[in-house]
């Protein structure tokens, strides 16, 4: 029997699905969202897949092993403010932790702003009668009168969820695991609980609160989601696994979800990167950067030696989320992005046309000046041919628009058009500084890889201007996130809290520390019947800093007598690529010690895309404005074969997708027939 | 510049800006972490140019620091580095940074006891660094030689040429591409453009002569009550901002150098215009500003100046933005609160070593306006919220402190149509096992932040040192203060002021106030009683 492995991503419109046979095959479905219940649309897009393939789908459920799930369910409840009733039991005097943001203010020279509404008001807030102090020994013992009438107040105010952050509950987290014991006695399991020293045993109450917060908020909209989806995939007839897709990337079973319902919030992107990464181990190429451009925004991540880098400072809304999350820059340009003149400057974007109205070209109703719009002036899109011809683009719609732009700028249409193209590339460009040069990572010996639809007409621009020589156009846009998951592992992010100087800090504890974790992250594990591999890293600073550096450990022996002098060499050296110096001889301090362990799963060999019958299409050609008006061949993506080699300038066809390349860019087509462009 | 400079001042709190001047010394574009850093910066050009004429040459690097000559206080070293085509000046690309110190009688440059600019710090006039890409090395040494951490300092003084010579790098790309005549063309039309804006803006306001006020507690020095005092005449697109009605010069160090009044000027409008509206020269075009020297405005030398950036320069963008309530009211601000800061200086008895501390906590309460109420504990006027204080957990880990107690203060928000925001009450003990010294630096503990439109003041700030059973408050300007261990401040921030009249807000709005603990019942039921 043929076993499946079948990739879902659930989005905003779109819920796309990707199935991978045992060699390899891909077989895509594509269906409409149902957002009162998303599992209903995921039911649909699988009875698709299942009649692309020729079965039933109770047929394709019971030879699916697994089902690898992306769910926006967590970020919408939080996005949307509709997550739980949440009531927070935390240390007394100290009730404002959420509320003060650290004392910092969204958009400064803004003083005329209404303060955020709180995701907890105050009066759900209780302070308890405790207080344990740095070093883990107990200031206040645990007052129970204190819990129980604070219980008793969040019983009468029909809360569904209870957090529970203490004050240096990293350290010793016996307050808040006898306050747990006593709110699961109060409320039986109808609640759910959180504790901060379960969700992010880390050191910095304003993050770990946050973090804790924001779990007891979707914890409760996610439980009822993936139990309710696990239920009616059992009933369709699935025996297989659910992995659920993570803000880190990696994938976790549906219990693990639940638990830690937070660690789904950031994951939306993390489809893309995971379609980066697989594109990368496809090509043989280990430093990436991913370029998703769609019709609002676009998401850029960063993948050093085919790993994506992850970040914990990552915020939604007025949330902060400090479990570690793929760090990916999402820059407000795209296709739709609105062009338009202020203080005498030309801006492109973060307003977008949307899908709806759209570009003044797609004819239904936008008035604005697009990017789409400037590169239909520009000549670059083919009014006829635009999404495989299943959409007219109205030229003089755009045509008017720009000239309006044109007007406020004092030049003609197309001057406007090729402004605001090279607006959206500058941009494009500091996005990828974001993410490289800011983190102290050289861009120019990366290679792009250029996702999305509105990507191609940009990428060599942008590589170009970043002095980056090769540049990737995939063909798996249409399902790339669905795709992607099918690459994913599953994976757990482990941390514990020790601050102390590394000097002080016998090799034995930090042994134990990093023993401790990994025994945590196996156990979750379970059976894992794959390879297992564990990375850990310690968070590091100098003595009088404030921020941390993560150390990764990768080829340090966790047995070694010098384990902490291995790893404060290690910082000091990755101080000195971040920072551009590093300070041996000043005192260095271990704050956090991280341990992932990762399920690796069976990686979907790649089959050759199975070529269909290709009919050799006409020779065509096209004038466009580079600088001044020239006439290009124009290529149709299906009929290029591999091997094949295109120069520029010429134009690229495809039903997704538009690919520029300009004087000095070098097309060769892969045996997958993706483009993979030398940038001259 | 973030990377690169090693202290917390600068990559972590980001007390820095950088800019782009063109040769005419116009302010065409800045990044905008510090606002009173804003429209500061041509003031510096103008003194580079004055004094080296002629002498200005590519790969010359220049600095300077001084109030009295382009500068805003000391602490904020500015290098601006020249950039040309071929042997045409054509534009400025320019770091200014807060030093963590910069010399003189007290680290980190915030003397309370300063009665001459000479106790505040090391003065530096215009001064070429680089001399046509050499490296004048006698000269660094010299300045390094005057500050208390050399090492950070020049490290910090290398970011800042690095990110200046960045600008350079992109200008001369620009220049290649562009030429130099279609960018200064470019320029006129970006600052013209702003220009229009700022002036669009101002024209929808009612026309007057109109006059504000703000004042300061003290001086430190015995002068109380300083007054700043702004006639704003509007007309038609324009500003004219007369500070000539100031208060004379004080002995201590809240008088503010040119420069500095200045940017408070600007910031003030940059608060009461559009956010979006770039911040260049062309948007200071409306105003013109009328000052005399000699007052706390704008002193003769040697005043020390170095509060300045914090107070006078938030009382002098309180008077502009209070003069105008009757001309913008749906623009105005209610007052924010001041700063108020401790340094803790003593030995941690858990490794035996010196530690200074600095306290950003119980930060003061932001002013309400048009779009609501203030925001609780976001801190002060000139800061605008961008002044994170650091974690409580991280705080009791590496110093001798415990934080009993760190919530909003209730009933301490100014009222009105919408309240200010609330500030804070921290209780802190030191656990010292020796006596520690402790310093202060502020205002704002004799008047609350202002209510504007018939809104109430905020609670003026309230700090206090309780030891055994001996309590005193403390002023805003001390030094040496003696904490024994033990010993517990008793820190209560100001509340933010009210806009509008009490009377015309939401009953529900007071209610939920009291469900939230922001008001406690006596003062609900007051306003409560009030409004029936």
């Amino acid at each position: 029997m043929t076993t499946f492995r079948i990739g879902v991503d659930i989005g905003g419109t779109f819920t796309d699905l990707a199935a991978s046979d045992p060699h390899g095959k891909i077989y895509v479905a594509k269906t409409m969202s149902t957002p009162a219940d998303p599992s209903e649309g995921l039911l649909e897009g699988l009875a698709v897949l299942a009649e692309r393939l020729g079965m039933s789908r109770r047929d394709l459920l019971a030879s699916t092993s697994q089902i690898i799930h992306g769910t926006t369910v967590a970020t919408n409840a939080l996005l949307e403010r509709k997550g739980a009733r949440v009531g927070i039991l935390t240390t007394a005097g100290h009730r404002d932790v959420l509320e003060m943001r650290e004392g910092l203010k969204d958009d400064r020279y803004n003083l005329r702003l209404a303060p955020p509404e709180p995701l907890v008001p105050r009066a759900r807030i209780f302070g308890i009668e405790e207080r344990m102090r740095s070093d883990g020994t107990a200031e206040i013992p645990l007052g129970r009168p204190s819990i129980d009438r604070a219980l008793g107040r969040l019983k009468s105010q029909d809360v569904q969820s209870v957090a529970i952050c203490y004050l240096h509950s990293y350290r010793n987290d016996a307050h808040e695991r006898a306050t747990a014991l006593a709110a699961r006695a109060a409320f039986g399991r109808d609640v759910y609980i959180s504790t901060s020293s379960e969700v992010l045993p880390q050191i910095k109450e304003f993050e770990r609160f946050w973090t804790t917060v924001v779990n007891a908020y979707v914890g409760p909209v996610v439980g009822s989601y993936l139990a309710r989806l696990q239920a009616r995939l059992r009933q369709a007839g699935f025996k297989g696994k659910v992995l659920i897709l993570q803000s880190h990337g990696g994938v976790a079973p549906v219990n693990e979800s639940i638990r830690n319902a937070v660690g789904s919030v950031l994951s939306g992107p993390a489809g893309g990167v995971a379609g980066g990464q697989h594109a990368g181990r496809i090509l043989g190429a280990g430093d990436l950067i991913t370029f998703d451009m769609g019709g609002t925004s676009t998401d850029i991540a960063l993948l050093k030696g085919g790993a994506p880098q992850l970040t914990s400072e990552k915020r939604l809304g007025v949330a902060r989320i400090a479990v570690p999350s793929l760090d990916i820059h999402t820059l407000g340009a795209g296709g739709g992005s609105i062009a338009r003149v202020q203080g005498g400057i030309l801006r492109v974007g973060p307003e977008s046309a949307g899908a709806a109205p759209g570009p003044a070209c797609y004819g239904r109703g936008g008035t604005s000046p697009t990017v789409t719009d400037a590169n239909l002036v520009l000549g670059l899109l083919d009014p006829d041919t635009f999404l495989g011809g299943r959409m007219r683009l109205d030229s003089a719609a755009a045509h008017g628009t720009l000239a309006a732009l044109g007007k406020h700028l004092g030049t003609d249409p197309i001057s406007a058009a090729e402004g605001v193209h090279r607006v959206v590339n500058t941009n494009m460009a500091e996005g990828i500084r974001i993410v490289s040069v800011r983190r102290g990572i050289d861009p120019r010996r990366f290679t792009l890889v250029s996702f999305g639809g509105a990507a191609g007409l940009h990428i060599t621009e942008v590589a170009r201007t970043l002095e980056i020589g090769r540049v990737v156009v995939p063909d798996v846009a249409p399902v790339l996130s669905a795709w992607g998951m099918l690459g994913s592992d599953v994976r757990y992010e482990l941390v514990r809290s020790h601050v102390g100087e590394a000097g002080l800090l016998p090799a034995r504890r930090l042994r134990s520390l990093l023993h401790r974790l990994e025994a945590e992250g196996r156990k979750r594990l379970g059976n894992h019947p794959g390879q297992i591999q564990v990375r850990r890293s310690l968070d590091m600073r100098y003595g009088e800093q404030i921020f941390e550096v993560e150390v990764p450990l990768e080829g340090v022996d966790p047995e070694a007598a010098d384990l902490v002098e291995k790893a404060v060499e290690r910082f000091h050296k990755r101080h000195d690529e971040l920072f551009a110096y590093s300070a041996p001889g000043q005192e260095v301090v271990v704050v956090n010690v991280r341990v992932a362990v990762v399920g690796v799963l069976p990686g979907t060999p790649v089959a050759g895309e199975s070529v269909d019958a290709v009919a050799r299409s006409p020779r065509r050609t096209r004038k466009i404005y580079l600088g001044s008006w020239a006439i290009v061949p124009v290529h149709d993506h299906r009929s290029l074969i591999p091997g094949k080699r295109i120069d520029g300038p010429a134009i690229i066809e495809s039903d997704m997708t538009t690919v520029l390349l300009r004087k000095g860019d070098r097309a060769k087509v892969t045996p997958q027939r993706w483009l993979d462009i030398g940038v001259g | 510049m973030l990377r690169t400079s090693y202290s917390q001042i600068l990559n972590s709190s980001r007390d820095f800006s950088t800019a782009i001047c063109d040769r005419q010394g116009r302010l065409v574009a800045q990044a905008h972490h510090v606002p009173i850093h804003v429209g500061a910066l041509p003031w510096a050009v103008e003194a580079v140019c004055d004094f080296f004429q002629a002498k200005i040459r590519p790969g010359d690097v220049f600095l300077l620091n001084d109030p009295y000559s382009g500068g805003n206080h000391l602490p904020d070293l500015t290098a601006l580095v020249p950039v040309f085509l071929e042997r045409t000046l054509a534009f400025w690309s320019i770091n200014r940074a807060h030093q963590s110190d910069i010399g003189g009688a007290t680290h980190g440059a915030y003397n309370p006891g300063a009665t001459e600019i000479w106790q505040e710090g090391l003065r530096i006039t215009p001064l070429k660094l680089h001399d046509a890409g050499v490296v004048r090395d006698d000269l660094l040494h010299m300045i390094a030689t005057n500050v208390r951490h050399p090492h950070d300092f020049l490290g910090d003084l290398r970011a800042m040429i690095g990110s200046a010579r960045v600008g350079e790098r992109r200008l001369h790309q620009l220049l290649a591409e562009y030429g130099l005549k279609t960018l200064e063309h470019a320029v006129d039309s970006i600052l013209d453009a702003a220009e229009a804006e700022a002036r669009a803006c101002i024209r929808t306001w009612k026309d007057g002569v109109f006059e504000g006020e703000s004042v300061l507690d003290d001086d430190g020095h015995g002068i109380e009550d300083i007054a700043v005092r702004a006639t704003v005449t509007k007309k038609g697109d324009s500003l004219v901002v007369d500070l000539r009605r100031s208060d004379p010069q004080v002995k201590g160090f809240v008088n503010s150098s040119y420069p500095n009044m200045m940017s408070a000027v600007h910031m003030a409008l940059a608060y009461l215009i559009e956010p979006g509206t770039p911040k260049n020269s062309g948007t200071f075009r409306p105003v013109k500003v009328l000052a005399k020297q000699g007052t706390v405005v704008w002193p003769f030398p040697p005043a020390p100046v170095t509060l300045a950036t914090n107070h006078c320069a938030q009382e002098i963008a309180e008077s502009v933005i209070r003069a105008l309530e009757r001309s913008c009211p749906d623009r105005v601000l209610a007052g924010w609160g001041r700063r108020f800061r401790i340094a803790i200086k003593g030995t941690n008895p858990r490794n035996g070593r010196q530690f200074i501390w600095h306290m950003f906590h119980a930060r003061p309460g932001g002013g309400a306006s048009v779009a609501g109420d203030g925001w609780n504990g976001v801190g002060e006027g000139q800061a605008a919220g961008g002044i994170k204080f650091g974690s409580v957990e991280v705080a009791e880990t590496r110093f001798p402190l415990f934080f009993e107690h760190h919530e909003f203060r209730p009933d301490s928000a100014g009222q009105g149509r919408f309240r200010g925001g609330t500030g804070a009450v921290l209780r802190l003990r030191v656990e010292t096992a020796e006596p520690a010294v402790a310093n202060t630096a502020g205002d704002g503990a004799r008047h609350g932040p202002y209510g504007i439109l018939g809104g109430t003041d905020g609670l003026p700030h309230r700090y206090r040192l309780v030891a055994g059973n001996r309590e005193r408050t403390l002023k805003t300007k001390e030094v040496g203060i003696e904490v024994s261990p033990g010993a517990v401040f008793l820190v209560e921030s100001g509340g933010g002021g009210g806009y509008g009249v009490p009377e015309a807000r939401d009953p529900e709005a007071i209610a939920s106030d009291y469900e939230n603990g922001y008001l406690t019942r006596p003062a609900a039921t007051k306003r409560g009683a009030r409004r029936t």
